[in-house]
Formats: C-alpha cells, structure tokens, sequence
C-alpha cells in the first residue's frame, strides 16, 4: 500500500467525519454564541451607569434564567444530595441560588469595562455531547484571566453550571467546603450553614 | 508572598462576566441523567493535609497581619500611587523575572515556550520602554504564555505535592511549592548579588528594589487572597482548595 491508495481512502473518512460531526459542531457555535449574547447582558446591567436598584436585584432574573441552579446544588453539596428529602432540596436550592448571585453580584468592581476574548468551544467527553467547555480570556485592569465556562444542553436551552477561573472550579471549591458539612451533621447542618452564611453576608 | 496565588484576583469580574446562557427559560422539573449521575466529575481533590490543626492556626494568624498590617499599607499605597504607574512597575518587574520563566519552562522541556519567554523579554524590554509597558500583549503568540515556575517543574518531573502548609506571611502552598519559591528566588534578578559588579547597587537600592516590588505586589496579592475567602463557608478550605485546584492547573499546562 502506498499512499496515493491510502489517499482516497483519507479523504472518504475524512469527508465522513466531518458529516458525521456537523450537527456537534453547530451546536457547540450556538452554545458559545449563547454565551457571548448572556455575557454581553451581564456586563451591560453590571456596568450601567444610570442604574439605581443593587446589582443582586437586577441580576437575579439573568442568573436564574443562565444559570442551571439546580445542578449547581446539587453538586456543589456532593453525594450527599441523594439524602435530602424532597423539602431540604427544594429549600437548598433556593438558597443556594442567593449564594451563587451574591457571589456574582460581588465579583464586579467599578472601573472600565473588562475586554472579554473567546476561544473555541470543546467537547470535554464524546460519551456526554450535551456538555461543552467555553474558553475565554478576560482582560480587566490590566491583567488577563483564563477563564473556562462549562455549559450544558437541557431541551432547547444551554445553561452554564460551572465556571472555572485559572482552573479553580467555583463548584468544586463549593463542594470540598459543604461535604464535610454534610458528613458531620447531615443535610439540616449544610442548609443551617447556608442560612448562617447568607446572614453573615446578605446580599446586597 | 506566592505569586502562584494571584489567579482569583478579578475572579470577581470574571464571575461576574461569567454568567449566562439559554434561550428557553423552562427548568427541567429533574435534570437530565446524563448531566446529574456525574457526580464523580467534582470528587472533591484530596488534599494532603495532616497539619490542618497547626495551618489552621496560622491562617488566623496570617488574616490578622493582613488586616492590620499589609492591608493600610496596600491601601495607602494604591491611594497615593495610582493605578498606571502601579501597572508599570507591575510589567516592569514580570518582565524582570524572565530566567525564572525561561529556566522552568526549558527544565520541563518546553524549548518553544522558552523561545517564546525570550522573545517575549526582548520585545517588553526594548519596545516596552524596560518592561514597563507589556507591549507584548499587541502580539498574539505572545499574550498568553503560561507562566512557568519552580514549584511547577517539581510537579511536571512527577515530584508530589506534600502535604498543605500554610507558613506565616507567606500563606498557602505545599511543601512541594515551599521549595519551589527557593529555586524562583534564586532565578530572579533583585534577588541576586549585583553589587560586586555594579558600583552603584549598593544595600540601600537593593533594599528599596526589594521594597518597592513588594509594596507593589501587595494590593494584588490581598485581592487574590480575599476572592476564595470572601463570602466562604468555611474560609480555610476556600483557599486550600483554590490553592490547590490552581496549582494542578498551573503544572498541567
């Protein structure tokens, strides 16, 4: 065999791949432009100069819409949260949605805008298509961060339900905090944790 | 103080800038088994940590110093210094520790990136007037190096991390890290012996070289600091794992 027989037989798989991943590829485009469009609304509410209302209070419908706060609960809690009860879940997640708009509402710092660069999506795992990673790049007072956004598809909808800054997952940091929470005291010991942090830091 | 830290700085305008996503706003009443049965995804990292009573004890220690000691100092200094000049002296001494980037990256066999710190070097030091001004960042190969450092090239030759340590001032690392800022120390320029052959570097400017790049570095240090911390359930373990979860990061890339 040499490769002028080998030739045709490239470019077949090579035409039958790039077919064959068509559907994945536009996907993981409108999973980034999604992205992108959130993000620009983000950073307009964030930096609206005119705005009166606290930023916790005109961000919570973006978060709640963007945000998979569901999954965001759930493993942020860990394996524990297969022993909530119906009712500690729903009131976790609650919860656990003031924190996860604290923690963005309190991220942003006056000054310029920051410079917003994205990279192209990638499919983390073949075996879950439904799952993407979104790098970018964010460039605020002078310093650059890497920071990767990991989305998934739910029905007609991307939703993020992590992000990663310079490789530090928020949620795995969440869950090595919460986890040992749990296995001392159960799930009533990480919602009273829950309700004592966000009375010690109310949103503002 | 680690540099290795500085990371979650704006981690603020990112997570901010970090949101969103979607077109329908329907949340699924359960959500899909192939996304929620990964729970393996985020096991959490173990960590070694068999000092935790004594780390424990100067981290408090060390909020206290930085709440009463470094933080009127970096707040007095941003208030008297402003925000471009702090920039340039920032650039300016990143630029200077170009062996500390170029040695490590070479040690883990990484030629090219080490190519591209020396370019990168060049152009800062010439076009950006000395390395005050990153000019660098005009040139896209170069805007993103990942910085290399000591503590890394451990980890890339297979070296564990050890166990957690928190020392005074200095705050996190691992005993792996600990002695990757030995060798970073000896790698960059302010630190070594210049004044055998410079007459004019005498204690007093190495002194103040010293001092002034560490004034300099604080306000970031103290912002990268508070971001895990900040808002935190447990504040100790906020940073241990952003500090860890980092620096597994750092030696990947």
């Amino acid at each position: 065999m040499n490769l002028r027989t080998l030739f045709p037989n490239y470019a077949v798989v090579a035409a039958a791949v790039s077919i064959a991943s068509l559907p994945i590829q536009a996907r993981a485009a409108e999973a980034s432009e999604t992205l992108r469009a959130a993000v620009d609304e983000v950073l307009a509410l964030a930096y609206d100069a005119k705005a009166t209302t606290p930023l916790s209070v005109r961000v919570r419908p973006v978060v709640e819409k963007q945000f998979n706060l569901e999954i965001i609960t759930r493993r942020a809690i860990g394996p524990g949260w297969k022993q909530f009860t119906a009712e500690q879940k729903t009131a976790a997640i609650q919860l656990f949605t003031d924190v996860v708009i604290r923690t963005y509402a309190n991220r942003f710092e006056p000054g310029d805008r920051p410079v917003i660069n994205y990279g192209k999506p990638v499919i983390p795992d073949a075996a879950k298509p439904a799952l993407r990673e979104l790098p970018s790049t964010i460039t605020a007072a002078g310093k650059t961060f890497a920071v990767v956004y990991r989305v998934e598809q739910a029905g007609d909808s991307w939703r993020i339900y992590d992000v990663i800054i310079e490789g530090v997952s928020m949620i795995a940091n969440w869950r090595s905090q919460l986890d040992p929470i749990f296995q001392k005291g159960g799930a009533n010991a990480v919602i009273e944790a829950l309700q004592k942090n966000l009375a010690q830091q109310p949103l503002k | 103080m680690k540099s290795v830290f500085r990371f979650l700085v704006l981690s603020s305008c990112l997570y901010g800038a970090s949101v969103s996503i979607t077109r329908a706003q329907k949340t699924p009443a359960e959500p899909e088994a192939a996304v929620i049965d990964d729970m393996d995804d985020y096991a959490t990292i173990k960590v070694s940590d068999p000092l935790e009573p004594m780390n424990r004890v100067v981290f408090k220690f060390n909020d206290g110093l930085y709440d009463y000691v470094l933080r009127p100092v970096s707040k007095g200094y941003t208030t008297v210094v402003p925000t471009p000049v702090r920039s340039g002296i920032r650039n300016f001494f990143e630029n200077i520790r170009f062996p500390v980037r170029f040695v490590n990256s070479a040690l883990q066999g990484k030629f090219a990136r080490a190519g591209l710190e020396t370019e990168k070097f060049f152009v800062n030091s010439v076009a950006g007037l000395g390395g005050f001004i990153r000019i660098s960042d005009e040139v896209p190969r170069l805007a993103a190096i990942p910085r290399e450092d000591t503590g890394q090239t451990l980890g890339v030759w297979r070296i564990g991390s050890g166990p957690y340590l928190v020392l005074p001032i200095l705050g996190p690392g691992t005993v792996r890290d600990t002695a990757g800022v030995v060798g970073d120390y000896f790698l960059t320029p302010i630190n070594w012996n210049l004044r055998e052959n410079l007459e004019w570097y005498t204690w007093q400017v190495h002194t103040g070289v010293q001092v002034v790049n560490g004034v300099n570095t604080l306000p970031d240090l103290l912002e990268t600091y508070d971001a895990p911390r900040k808002d935190a359930f447990d504040p100790y373990i906020a940073v241990r794992s952003a500090y860890i979860q980092y620096r597994e990061a750092a030696v990947k890339k």
